[in-house]
């Protein structure tokens, strides 16, 4: 196979703390392999930092655990900045002060701090995340905002939030004047997955979000986005539908596994400095920061190669999608959930199946596109 | 003060070699990105405030075929351009 590959990734997604504050019902860590004894400390990330300045990637996120729980985080920015890289921080937004929110403005090189807000209350993200911590949320937020430091939110759609939707986009885009959102829903991974009768979306929740998701897009144009989740799906499957009734061609690499294009562009690091695909692929160890070198992993790695050809392989090699009307305009969805429903990541995730979303009673929203 | 004839890139500016020769530079004070041609990487890589523009274009002749008459504009449109975005600069002789 010709694969067009880069020398390095552009991006590189970093757990530089396996510690949380929380616990979120819905983490997608802890009870994974992500689960690891130790952080690396200070200087061994500073020293990676530098494989990464002089391979040129570009961007880093900072992601954990709870990234504002490492007290060296102003060193572990300075050592980005030093390297010449811009910076994304993943964050519940509770740990952080003034005095960083300063610190983070003063970089110039922050791309946003993510912060996670799932209700416009705080029984509604109290539910989930624990009790106190949607008022610390929005301390962390208008510390950021103060300073001037682009801020974005993820809403995670579960069963405690769902009907809360409405008033969560008013509170967000209305009430805080925030530009946009985004959203996922809770993925059978990490603590979800003891759980995920309780919290992941059943079909007909899922219906439901498409179908509130697709009206509150339409009162809030271009300000409520999805890379996963119920607005996704809703999106991607009305799509397929479409061309499958209207007997189009598939759209190029439609009807084989290729859901996920990150391995053409981003690594991923444990907080144990071992390096993997994806921060939900964590079990797949392709070695060690600053005794295996990033460059080689990255364009040689069996196992990324594998990964990097999953887009060659049909969906009818799969019992799974025999018989399927919308197989030549699917996906396969994200290898992370396919491997922890499967076992296997070069498998169609369950979750993302139209057809098996369809067989039980699930509905996508009734509109034109 | 005046400043050397010889145009030197911004240091904090990185270069990201791609497909095909082609690259990108990145400015990671604004995150602005822009793509860069296999010529342009071969000027970008002598603008090291040693080569004036003059000898950044003979290299240019001696290493490439059919280079044609318009390159010496080309070559100063492109330093302008990156003067102008902040990637590159002239320093000040001492």
């Amino acid at each position: 196979m010709n694969m067009r590959l880069m020398r390095s990734p552009s991006a590189v997604e970093v757990a530089i703390t396996g510690k949380c504050n929380l616990r979120c019902l819905y983490c997608s860590h802890f009870s994974s392999a992500a689960d690891v004894p130790e952080d690396l400390p200070t200087s061994e990330w500073l020293t990676f930092f530098e494989e990464l300045g002089r391979l040129a990637v570009l961007r880093i996120t900072l992601e954990g655990g709870e990234p504002f729980i490492r007290p060296d985080l102003p060193e572990l920015l300075e050592g980005i900045v030093k390297n010449r890289l811009r910076f994304t921080i993943l964050s519940n937004g509770t740990l952080i002060t003034d005095e960083l929110a300063a610190f983070i403005a003063a970089t110039r090189r922050c791309d946003s701090v993510q912060v996670s807000i799932d209700g416009s209350k705080a029984a509604t993200h109290d539910a989930c995340r624990g009790q106190g911590n949607f008022y610390k949320a929005m301390q962390g937020l208008e510390k950021l905002k103060k300073h001037g430091v682009p801020v974005t939110i993820r809403v995670t759609i579960n069963r405690n939030n769902l009907e809360d939707l409405p008033e969560i986009s008013r509170f967000l885009l209305e009430e805080l004047r925030l530009p946009r959102f985004s959203t996922n829903s809770a993925d059978v991974m990490g603590v979800c997955r003891s759980q995920a009768d309780k919290i992941q979306l059943s079909v007909a929740d899922r219906s439901r979000a498409m179908v509130l998701l697709w009206e509150l897009e339409q009162k809030y144009p271009g300000r409520i986005t999805a890379l996963a989740g119920p607005l996704f799906e809703a999106h991607d499957w009305l799509d397929i539908t479409q061309a499958q009734r209207e007997n189009r061609e598939p759209k190029n690499g439609r009807g084989h596994l290729t859901g996920c294009g990150g391995v053409f562009n981003k690594l991923a690091v444990r907080s144990d400095g071992v390096m993997v695909p994806c921060v939900h692929l964590c079990h797949m160890e392709l070695g060690h920061i600053n005794r295996d070198d990033l460059g080689e992993v990255w364009r040689n790695h069996p196992e990324l190669t594998r990964l990097r050809e999953r887009g060659e392989i049909p969906l009818s090699d799969f019992a799974f999608c025999a018989d399927c009307q919308y197989m030549p305009f699917c996906t396969g969805g994200c290898p992370a959930v396919a491997y922890t429903r499967t076992g296997q990541e070069n498998h169609p995730n369950p979750d993302y199946c139209l057809k098996l979303f369809l067989d039980k009673g699930g509905r996508l929203p009734d509109v034109h596109i | 003060m005046t400043t050397t004839d010889r145009p030197i890139a911004n240091p904090l500016v990185v270069l990201r070699e791609e497909f095909d020769d082609w690259a990108v530079l990145f400015d990671p004070d604004t995150g602005h990105a822009f793509g860069l041609n296999p010529i342009s990487v071969f000027v970008w890589q002598r603008l090291d405030g040693k080569h004036t523009i003059q000898e950044i274009l003979s290299e240019m002749k001696d290493t490439y075929r059919d280079v044609p008459l318009e390159a010496e504009n080309h070559l100063r449109e492109f330093i302008d351009n990156l003067l102008e975005h902040g990637l590159a600069g002239y320093q000040y002789q001492t």
